[in-house]
């Protein structure tokens, strides 16, 4: 570089160096601001976004307590007052049902995404597995009871509930399934099989108790998901004012999340009572799968 | 049995299973469009433009004939109000929910302390356990009485201006109560999605920009931000498509309006998936089944926009990846 | 000049196919020395760092001179790293960090209370190991600094880009494509950016931690030829693990270990006459 050159980059550095500071200088209370409100509004976000479910916790905890009693237990609806027995009973057999059908088909499907299946079908096979995660729980509901409520006669009953639960949890199980077992580490796959031992076998005595915390992990969740579902249910397993009958057709059941939503409606507060209890019971049980969930998780990990 | 013959076997038995997915998906399809077929053939394009939802005279024996189905006298099965509705419930919850949302992530993320951050986040999290019936509880024992009687008469007063701001207030249910709901049923979605592409934000990135002379807010937005928009598009559509088929909460507190377009924020308002659930005993008394096929068509159109939004959703994802 | 730059080369080209000491010695022989420092731009002063119960850096006293390249060597976990970053307080970024002693910036304390870390970092800047391009187009890297800054005329930004790319020597490569991603630009390349990045907000101080380690050796050539000549503007402080980059880029060198200074002096001194045996060690390969 010549002199002439290094005293003209020497001026515009001094010149730049200048501007920079000014700016700096000059925005420098500005940007605190920014950085404070910024700090302000997203404390708000939180604290919103929080409050509903503290609220909701309260709400149910404070008016289901209040309804609590051991008859609740013990005594079925009648009418729109009376116990909630029929309905725990239903939503236990209901659910049970539904994890009966979608449980082994769920993870059987997961198995053969993440070990046999070709990537080609396996794209397929997992966005597919996406749409039905998608389809509205109602869509699922009027399914069930167009094609086992009417089509096949069944008429409102437990077979049909509990399909059309089974539908909806289906997709959550195949996915968090898959998700675990794509989680083991190839080389352990790869050694057991360098060994000798069939695909089949490696699957089961290595794969599967490796994943075996997060696909449990995932039937977990999906028994809570279907713990809380209602518009499936509505025209499939109806309502009913008695305990199960634990036949499959021809027989209506109730369950808790009916009770919420139709007792809440009713203009009688022995009704509101049962309906924050049903969903007192509802949070609970929640509570409880998610909990044991993430326990299930974080205890395994910690391997 | 060798063991390629197990394996094969297995791999046949697993594939078979595996078709059950498929199976149902399609078999959901093809129920309800031949289910709802005719419905759309009595009423044509009108099915989804029309306003009015009319199930006929009931305790008459005439009966029309159109287009070679028959319905009950003077039916008329027009579902516009319920797409509208749809669309507009959605839209409330999406602008409350991805604001709130990706300030809630961005609260965890960059701010809130280690332990408190797992704490806030399970309570996040639990959020998005609730039963929908539940949250339909609360917006009916909680928010219709506080949109009706001080939120909207507060912001028919002063957002007046605001074309769908003005008018009657109403008296609580109505889209603006399910818009709500909704958005705090969807947040958890949003805030949990958005915070985990937040936190993977790569630590090199964030100290380039503290080494510049950045205030903390200026490093965030331009690092974290910008890295996780990819991820907040993605969320807010997965929230849409979430939003788009709930069916309880919302036909808890939306009003259950029929036979009219929603005038402003705060009137009563139906949804397709809110309108399936409560027509179906109704409609179940139509000797002719058409109400019922008709509520086949509304969850037909129901699915398919779910499909397409969902499908949205995915591509929009892939393409931000990209960028 | 052309006899000490030719006897230069030689022993430049000399040390990058061996690491031998005689070689790196007989490079920082060969320099012409420069003149004195006018002043010390930064002094440390007893400085301790510490991370939680961890103590990083026990009573560190160095002084760097300004307009002048210092290097830091010495072994893996010996606190050169820290001292760098504690430099621009970067350490603070760091959970349960805390310091003891000063560190003054043309005779002021960096860690006063009236002090604006914001404004140091601007003054005092880093280039760090991997570059560390943001997702955004060649310019916008640039510009980012001197625009959050408050530079707001778009005339005067582009100039500053300009300069800033043309000093890290730079600019004959990107000038035609300087709306493309950063990412699109090759390793080197995009450590070349981060320094005109640092450049552009006008520093007085440029960090460079360990900036040719994850290059290839062209690369690495070209941006120690980049410290030679920033250092007739800023004043430089390097980290490296290369013996023979130190020799060939620094005027003055220190060695650390176990988190405390050894010895400091210029090159040609530490390298020909060290007065410490751990120092000789280290050197000769028989330490780390």
């Amino acid at each position: 570089m010549t002199t002439h050159e290094a005293a003209e980059a020497a001026r515009l550095r001094l010149r730049h160096a200048e501007a920079v500071g000014a700016a700096s200088v000059r925005t420098r209370r500005a940007r605190s601001a920014r950085g404070y409100l910024v700090l302000g509004l997203a404390t708000v976000a939180i604290l919103a976004a929080l409050f509903p479910l503290v609220d909701i916790i309260a709400l149910v905890t404070v008016h289901g307590i209040a309804a609590m009693k051991l008859s609740l237990f013990t005594t079925v609806t009648s009418g729109v007052a009376g116990g909630l027995q029929n309905a725990i009973l239903g939503t236990l057999v209901l659910v049970a049902g539904g994890m009966i059908i979608a449980g082994p088909l769920g993870v059987f499907t997961g198995i053969y995404l993440a070990e046999w299946a070709e990537p080609r079908v396996a794209a397929v096979l997992r966005y597919l597995s996406d749409v039905l995660v998608g389809v509205p729980s109602i869509v699922i509901g009027y399914f069930g009871f167009a094609v086992f409520v009417t089509g096949l006669g069944w008429g409102f009953s437990l077979a049909a509930g509990a399909i059309a639960l089974a539908t909806f949890m289906l997709p959550y199980i195949v996915r968090t399934t898959e998700l675990a077992l794509t989680k083991v580490p190839g080389e352990l796959r790869e050694g057991s099989l360098a060994l000798g031992i069939t695909r089949g076998r490696t699957i089961h005595s290595v794969s599967l108790p490796v994943a075996a915390p997060g696909i449990l992990t995932g039937l977990l969740l999906a028994l809570g998901i279907g713990l809380g579902e209602t518009a499936p249910l509505i025209y499939t397993a109806s309502w009913s004012n008695y305990d199960p009958h634990l036949v499959p057709t021809h027989s209506p059941v109730g369950y808790l999340t009916y009770v919420v939503w139709t007792f809440i409606n009713q203009p009688f507060s022995a009704s509101h009572e049962l309906a924050y209890a049903a969903a007192l019971l509802l949070l609970i049980g929640v509570l409880v799968l998610n909990l044991v969930a993430r326990q299930l998780l974080v205890g395994r990990q910690a391997d | 049995m060798s063991g390629t013959r197990s394996d094969r076997l297995y791999r046949v038995g697993a594939g078979l299973v595996a078709g059950a997915v498929p199976l149902v998906l399609a078999a959901i399809l093809v129920f309800i469009l031949f289910d709802g077929l005719p419905a759309i053939r009595y009423m044509g394009v009108q099915f989804w433009t029309s306003i009015s939802w009319n199930l006929g005279n009931e305790y008459g024996t005439a009966l029309t004939v159109r287009n070679g189905v028959q319905a009950m006298q003077g039916a008329s099965f027009g579902i516009l109000p319920y797409i509208l509705g749809t669309l507009l419930t959605s839209v409330v919850a999406l602008v409350i929910a991805v604001p709130l949302g990706v300030g809630t992530a961005l609260f965890l993320s960059e701010w809130a302390p280690a332990r408190l951050r797992t704490f806030l986040s399970a309570l996040v999290e639990l959020l998005a356990g609730v039963p929908s019936v539940v949250y339909g509880l609360w917006g009916l024992a909680v928010v219709v009485p506080a949109v009706g009687a001080s939120v909207a008469p507060w912001m028919a007063a002063h957002l007046g201006f605001i074309p769908f701001f003005a008018g009657s207030p109403g008296s609580g249910p109505g889209l603006l109560a399910a818009g709500v709901v909704l958005a705090i049923m969807v947040l958890p979605l949003i805030a949990a999605t958005t915070r985990d592409a937040m936190i993977q934000t790569p630590q090199a990135q964030r100290e380039a920009a503290y080494a510049l002379g950045l205030t903390k807010w200026e490093a965030v937005s331009a690092v974290v931000l910008r890295g996780s928009r990819p991820a907040i598009v993605g969320a807010s559509i997965l929230g849409l498509g979430r939003a788009l088929g709930e069916t309880m909460a919302v036909l808890m507190v939306c009003g259950g309006a029929v036979n009219l377009l929603p005038g402003n924020l705060y009137g009563p308002v139906n949804t397709l998936a809110a309108v399936i659930a409560s027509q179906l005993d109704s409609a179940l008394t139509d000797s002719t089944q058409m109400a019922v096929h008709a509520l086949a068509a509304v969850a037909l159109t129901l699915f398919v926009i779910s499909l397409i939004v969902n499908g949205l959703a995915r591509l929009i994802v892939r393409e931000e990846a990209r960028a | 000049m052309t006899t000490e730059t030719k006897t230069r080369t030689e022993a430049v080209a000399r040390s990058r196919s061996y690491a031998d000491e005689p070689a790196v010695a007989a490079i920082a022989a060969a320099r012409a020395p420069r003149p004195e420092a006018e002043r010390q731009k930064i002094r440390v002063d007893g400085l301790n760092v510490f991370f939680g119960p961890q103590q990083a850096l026990y009573d560190v006293d160095i002084s760097f001179p300004e307009q002048q390249v210092v290097a830091l060597i010495g072994p893996s976990g010996c606190g050169k790293t820290t001292l760098l970053r504690t430099l621009n307080r970067m350490t603070e970024l760091v959970p349960r960090s805390r310091h003891e002693g000063d560190v003054r910036l043309d005779g002021a304390s960096i860690f006063g209370p009236e002090v604006d870390v914001v404004d140091l970092r601007r003054k005092v800047g880093m280039v760090f190991q991997r570059p560390n391009p943001f997702p955004m187009s060649i310019l916008d890297n640039v510009t980012f600094g001197p625009r959050r800054h408050g530079v707001r005329n778009r005339a005067l930004l582009g100039e500053i880009a300009e300069q800033s790319l043309r000093s890290a020597a730079l600019w004959d490569e990107v000038k035609d494509k300087l709306n493309q991603s950063a990412l699109g630009l090759s390793g080197g390349q995009q450590q070349r950016l981060c320094i005109a990045r640092a450049l552009a907000v006008q520093p007085e101080v440029l960090l460079m931690d360990e900036p040719t380690s994850a290059l290839d050796p062209i690369s690495t050539g070209k941006v120690e030829d980049l410290v030679r000549q920033l250092a007739e503007t800023y004043t430089l402080v390097l980290v490296t693990h290369s013996l023979p980059q130190a020799g060939r880029v620094a005027d003055r060198v220190a060695f650390l270990l176990s988190g405390r200074v050894v010895e400091e002096g210029t090159a040609q001194a530490i390298f020909t006459r060290p007065k410490d045996a751990r120092t000789e060690d280290y050197l000769t390969g028989r330490l780390g």
